[in-house]
Parts: structure tokens; C-alpha cells; sequence
């Protein structure tokens, strides 16, 4: 899959599992970044089945920057859960800053430049599991709309004949 | 962003071009992605082969044309079907197209011939890879494509007018890229020369798909069209809704655009002199505006209204190009008239100056995505939104009229759609474009006493999006659009309208409220005229 698509395919998913806007478009950041430094696929899994993980762990990265806007020494953090902390690590390197983490045990040490950009690659191909990404697209499909006769005929260019 | 010298002049602010009344009236500009992507195809002389051809005589099968950007090739793969009438459509739920196209990262193998010719007739239900830059489909305007070919096999030329009124043989009905189903990602190619820019390779698409359809034409009809109906036969693009969030889940982007194309006005404006080769270029320039303006004209009265007013307006106006003192005197003369106007006048002294800001074009991309820095407390976010969203309080969202319209993403396609929450179902699965909605609450919330942003939003993660929102604005003050954007009077077709003018189309046909034609590169040079002088076809006027 490209990182679009994983990237979408977060947002949408953490969307429909009931996380709010903000948290799930960065929970989509955080997926690519995952996916792309081979992080474990099943504490993603795991999270999608409790929203209230997902923002959790959006607060903590939220209460990271905060720290690394008002000092400019590194911003300390422990996370016990491993599952949870490599998504932590993940969401910190999906960031659009730039990013230094160093992780020890529990314990991270993370450097943020924020008005610098990322220097982080994208390789080109992301391999998202099967079993995920079949979790993904249903619960991105709760955020869909059925298709109706009604909703057809609001849509864009309804009711006209194309032949100009 | 790049530094540039302070304007001389003041930006117009967010709050005037952000509107959405004033966004729908905007035109096309040298910054505009297809003249920049064009101009800079002359620059290099480029030219276009063909290597591969394998129509049959009514114009059905493949054909392949490569062309070197910026010491990369790139080939346009095309396939052209027989298309029962019954199945054509310009909406996203279709399911087969006249032609097929896929913008191909090199000049592609039989393997990746026969691949491409597999997956692209199938659209959106095809997976493509990262040789495969863009992906697009095009619908033929029968009237224009079977008059042009009968013409052509009477050994005469078409109807100029018919050229003038349609101008365009295909339109796209989608063009995609951005790792759309699997094809490569923008940041795969975002460093490579000539195709920086925003939507720089579905611009080459485009204009390669237009050169396609002009071969094509030619092919069918078994003779060669006139060279200035040619240039006028542009490509057409069927928008709807799905090109209007756009602008809202791209904020950088849209700041990035706004903000270049005011700079560049103020740019102009900041001219102390005026040489009498300018004084020229923009009589020249405004005579050619009220020529196109009189050869626009659309099938909605009331968008055609419109369009006579300003061609009215902009021949009374046309003196203050007699004799002008100052590109600023000209300007000044224009804020006495209407908002169209201003906006023609705009992009007219845009193009007048191209010395002055095709610099400017490299600033419009966004490689990054948003580098914003947090609030220091809850305090700082009032303050923000007392600057910056005073229009957003200033509404009551629980009035039917204040909310009745919301985005959605339909089962069908994915296709973008927009529903009335009080008579259709799904409003609450609906897609938050409803920015101003959600600041007016943040704002209530906001605590009496300073707290940490992090503290209000654990207690409150629902607001964590205005914030984010309002945040965004302090470092990119051109990111968010001055309006409410689920009210009863929002016309998605004024957001198309602003996009579009960004990627340079002209002739803006809006059907609905929802969805609009454009023609592209209308005017531009053909294929094998990609040479510097070639590069003037702002508001093009047919050749007569």
C-alpha cells in the first residue's frame, strides 16, 4: 500500500471506531510511521478496540510538544505498556517537526525542534497486515453513509444527462 | 517558505479573499499550477514522442506518449475504448470512461503496458504501483468530438464557434494522485524538478491527455485540424464535491496558495514605475479579458447573469487603461467596482509583471505539513480566536439555516456528498468541515483562569480540533476559510471555484450548486510548440 492510503485508511478507521477528529488524523500520522518502522501491528489492533487508548495517547504526545514549546531541554516520558510506547514512538516520529528519541525501558527522551520539519524518509511501499487492515476498513466503513436514492440525487452532477 | 523581500504594499487580508462570496469569483493566474507546469515545459523546449500507437481506425486502443521534465521522462499511458452512450457519466459513481490514463514514472515496458491497460479501465476498483505517478479517465463531449471528426473527413475544418463554445474534445472526470490506490506518493516525486509544485504531475497529465485527445481527433478524422483551432481545443474537467474539502483537510496548502497570489499583488502594486512597455502589455492584456469575457458564456442564466455584469463593468472600467500612472493608481481605481472585477484585475496585474512573481511559485507546495507551535495556556487560545474567528461567533448554529447542510462520504464510491441534516439521514456520521461550528463552543469552554492547553483538553478532547484549528492560523494566517461552511447559503461550487483557478481553468460552467465544467489549457501551446514566447495564453481568445 502506499502511505497515503495507510495514512487515510488510520484516520478513517480511528474515525469510526469513535475517536474524535483531531486524535484520529493524527492516529493516521502515527499509523504510516508505524507501518513504515516496522512497529508491531497488533498494539494498533489492540488500541483500535479502545478508543479512549487512542486519545490517551494523543494527550501524552499533546502534553510532550507543550514541554518542548516552553524549554528547550529534552522532554522525559515513561511508558510502561510496550504496545503502547512504540505507538508513542511512532506518533512522536509521524510528528511533522523534527524528532530525536532515544528509548530505554519504559523511559523515553525525546528532542523536538518544532518549527524545523521532519527529516525522516517514507520508503515507498508500506505492508500493512491483512488482519488489520481488514479491521481498518470495516471500521472505516462505520464512517460511510449508506447509499440511497435520495443521497444519489443530492449528489454531484445528479439528474443530468452528460452528453455535451 | 522561501524569504522574500518585504511588499511594498499590505496584503489583503484573510478576511476578504477567504470569503467564500469572493473566492467564487477568482480566475486564473500565471502562479496557477498547469501555466506553471507549462511555462516551464517552454522553458526546457520540451518535446513529446510517441512510441507507441495501436488504434483501430474508429479510434479505440492504446497509445503511449513520453515527454523529459527536468531530466526525468515520464509517459503518459492512454487506452480509448468504445464507450456505449448509455454508460457515460462525469460522476464518481460511473464505471466506464471513453478513455483511460495513467501518468507512468519512465517510458513503460510491454509488462507494464499490458498492466496498466488491465487496471486502468477499472478506475477507482484497480490497484496501481509507484511507477504509476497519476491516474485519470476522460469522457468524450460527443457534440464537439463527432462534429470535429465529420468535419475533418469532409476535408474541412470545424465550426470555430462550436471550438469557442465547447472548447475541448474530452473531459476528465477524475485525476488522481497521491497514492491513490497504490500509486506512488507525492513525496516520492516532490523533489524532482519541474514537478515541485503542487499537482505539478496531474498538470502534465493533463496537458498530455489533452494532446492525446487533439492526436486522436486527427488520427479518426484522417486529416489535420488548423493550429489555432487546435490551440483552442483544450481539456475539459467535470468538479464536484470532492475537490471542496480539499481545502479544509489541506490548510498549509490552501495558506500556501493565498498567500503566494497575494504577495505577488502586492508585488506589483509596489512598483514605483510603470514603463511604457507595460502600459502596453496591460492594454493588451484587458482587451484580451473583455474578448473572453464576451466568448464565456454558460447554459445557467444565472451564472450567465453574472458573467455579463462583469463583461459589462469590465468594458466600462476598460478606460483607466488609457493612460495609467501606476499599477497601484489602476488598483485603486478597481475598489470603487465589484468583487469579480477586483479579482479579474488582480490576476490581470499578476500577469502583467511575470519578472516581479514567477519566483513565487516555488513557495506554493507544502513538503512538510503544518509546524505549529502549542498555545502556552487557554488564555492565549481566547485571545487567538478573539482575532482570528470573530466572524465564527458571531452566528447561532443551532438556527436550521446555520447548520442544515452537512458532508458526508457516501457508501457509494466514497463519493463526497452534501445532505440536509433535517431531511436526509446520516448527519451524524458526518465528515467535520464544520470548523466554525466547532470553534464557537471551544470558546464557551474555555476556563475563566488560565490552565495549561494539555489540562482543558484531557477534560475536553472534543475540542482538541478547533484548537488545532485556531492554532494553525497563528503561523498560517491563510489557512481556514472565512465562512460557515454547513449554513443553507454554503455553494460547495465557490470553494471548486478557488481550487480550480489555482490549477488554471478557464470557461467555468457551474451545473449546480454542486458541481461545475472547466476548460483546461485552453490557449496553451501545442506539443510541439513548447518554446519561452509561447507562454501567453492567460484568458485565451481564439485566434481569428
Amino acid at each position: 500500500m502506499s502511505w497515503t492510503e495507510v495514512q487515510n485508511l488510520g484516520v478513517k478507521a480511528a474515525s469510526g471506531a469513535g475517536v474524535p477528529p483531531a486524535q484520529a488524523l493524527a492516529f493516521g500520522a502515527m499509523l504510516a510511521r508505524h507501518v513504515a518502522d516496522d512497529g508491531p501491528q497488533g498494539a494498533v489492533t489492540a488500541a483500535l478496540s479502545e478508543p479512549e487508548r487512542i486519545v490517551g495517547l494523543a494527550h501524552k504526545v499533546e502534553t510532550i510538544v507543550e514541554a518542548a514549546s516552553i524549554s528547550s531541554k529534552p522532554v522525559l516520558a515513561k511508558e510502561e505498556d510496550a504496545g503502547t510506547r512504540a505507538m508513542l514512538v511512532s506518533w512522536i516520529a509521524g510528528l511533522p517537526c523534527k524528532s530525536d528519541l532515544e528509548v530505554a525501558g519504559a523511559k523515553l527522551r525525546i528532542n523536538l525542534s518544532l518549527t524545523e520539519p521532519s527529516t525522516r524518509g517514507r520508503p515507498e511501499r508500506l505492508h500493512l497486515e491483512p488482519s488489520l487492515a481488514a479491521l481498518m476498513t470495516e471500521l472505516a466503513a462505520k464512517t460511510y453513509v449508506p447509499d440511497s436514492a435520495a443521497s444519489r440525487s443530492g449528489g454531484a452532477g445528479a439528474g443530468l444527462m452528460e452528453l455535451d | 517558505m522561501k524569504d522574500h523581500a518585504l511588499p511594498h504594499v499590505p496584503l489583503r487580508p484573510p478576511e476578504t479573499v477567504l470569503r467564500l462570496a469572493r473566492m467564487a469569483q477568482m480566475m486564473p493566474t500565471r502562479l496557477s499550477f498547469l501555466r506553471v507546469l507549462v511555462r516551464r515545459l517552454c522553458a526546457e523546449h520540451a518535446t513529446i514522442t510517441r512510441p507507441v500507437w495501436d488504434m483501430s481506425p474508429e479510434g479505440f486502443g492504446r497509445a503511449v506518449y513520453s515527454i523529459a521534465l527536468g531530466g526525468n521522462t515520464y509517459s503518459l499511458v492512454a487506452i480509448s475504448n468504445d464507450l456505449p452512450a448509455d454508460h457515460r457519466s462525469d460522476r464518481v459513481i460511473a464505471t466506464a470512461w471513453d478513455a483511460a490514463f495513467v501518468l507512468f514514472d519512465g517510458v513503460p515496458g510491454p509488462d507494464d503496458l499490458d498492466r496498466i491497460a488491465a487496471q486502468a479501465p477499472k478506475q477507482e476498483a484497480g490497484r496501481f504501483g509507484p511507477r504509476d505517478l497519476v491516474l485519470s479517465r476522460a469522457n468524450k463531449s460527443v457534440r464537439m468530438w463527432e462534429a470535429t471528426v465529420a468535419a475533418l473527413k469532409a476535408g474541412h475544418q470545424p465550426d470555430p464557434d462550436m471550438i469557442r463554445d465547447i472548447g475541448y474534445l474530452m473531459r476528465t472526470t477524475a485525476v488522481y494522485g497521491n497514492g491513490k490506490f497504490g500509486i506512488a506518493d507525492r513525496h516520492l516525486i516532490a523533489d524532482r524538478p519541474g514537478l515541485e509544485g503542487p499537482f505539478a504531475a496531474e498538470m502534465l497529465t493533463v496537458y498530455l491527455i489533452r494532446h492525446f485527445t487533439l492526436d486522436l481527433v486527427q488520427f479518426v478524422g484522417g486529416a489535420p485540424l488548423a493550429p489555432t483551432l487546435a490551440r483552442h481545443l483544450g481539456i475539459g474537467n467535470a468538479t464536484g464535491l470532492g475537490m471542496a474539502p480539499f481545502l479544509v483537510n489541506h490548510p498549509v496548502l490552501l495558506h500556501n496558495w493565498m498567500h503566494t497570489r497575494e504577495t505577488a499583488l502586492a508585488r506589483v502594486l509596489g512598483r514605483s514605475m510603470m514603463t511604457d512597455a507595460q502600459v502596453t502589455r496591460l492594454q493588451g492584456l484587458a482587451h484580451r479579458a473583455l474578448a473572453h469575457l464576451a466568448d464565456w458564456h454558460v447554459p445557467a442564466a444565472d451564472h450567465d447573469a453574472t458573467l455579463r455584469k462583469l463583461e459589462a463593468d469590465w468594458l466600462a472600467f476598460l478606460p483607466n487603461f488609457d493612460a495609467p500612472t501606476s499599477f497601484a493608481a489602476l488598483w485603486q481605481a478597481g475598489q470603487m467596482q465589484t468583487g469579480a472585477l477586483q479579482e479579474l484585475l488582480a490576476a490581470l496585474l499578476i500577469e502583467a509583471c511575470p519578472e516581479d512573481v514567477d519566483d513565487l511559485a516555488a513557495d506554493m507546495g507544502d513538503p512538510f505539513g503544518p509546524l505549529v507551535t502549542p498555545f502556552p495556556d487557554t488564555d492565549a487560545v481566547r485571545s487567538a480566536i478573539d482575532r482570528d474567528w470573530a466572524w465564527a461567533l458571531d452566528c447561532d448554529y443551532d438556527a436550521a439555516d446555520h447548520c442544515r447542510r452537512f458532508w458526508y462520504v457516501s457508501a457509494a464510491k466514497l463519493e463526497p456528498r452534501l445532505g440536509d441534516r433535517f431531511a436526509e439521514p446520516g448527519a451524524e456520521l458526518e465528515t467535520p468541515l464544520d470548523t466554525a461550528r466547532r470553534v464557537a463552543p471551544l470558546y464557551a469552554a474555555l476556563p475563566t483562569r488560565p490552565q495549561p492547553v494539555s489540562e482543558f483538553t484531557a477534560a475536553h478532547p472534543e475540542h482538541a480540533h478547533a484548537i488545532a484549528r485556531v492554532a494553525l492560523l497563528n503561523r498560517y494566517p491563510y489557512a481556514e476559510i472565512r465562512d460557515n461552511l454547513i449554513a443553507a447559503t454554503c455553494r460547495p461550487i465557490d470553494m471548486l471555484r478557488c481550487k480550480l483557478s489555482f490549477f488554471g481553468a478557464t470557461k467555468f460552467d457551474p451545473k449546480s450548486d454542486l458541481w461545475t465544467r472547466v476548460t483546461l489549457a485552453q490557449g496553451a501551446p501545442l506539443g510541439h510548440e513548447l518554446r519561452p514566447e509561447m507562454d501567453d495564453w492567460w484568458l485565451p481568445v481564439m485566434e481569428r
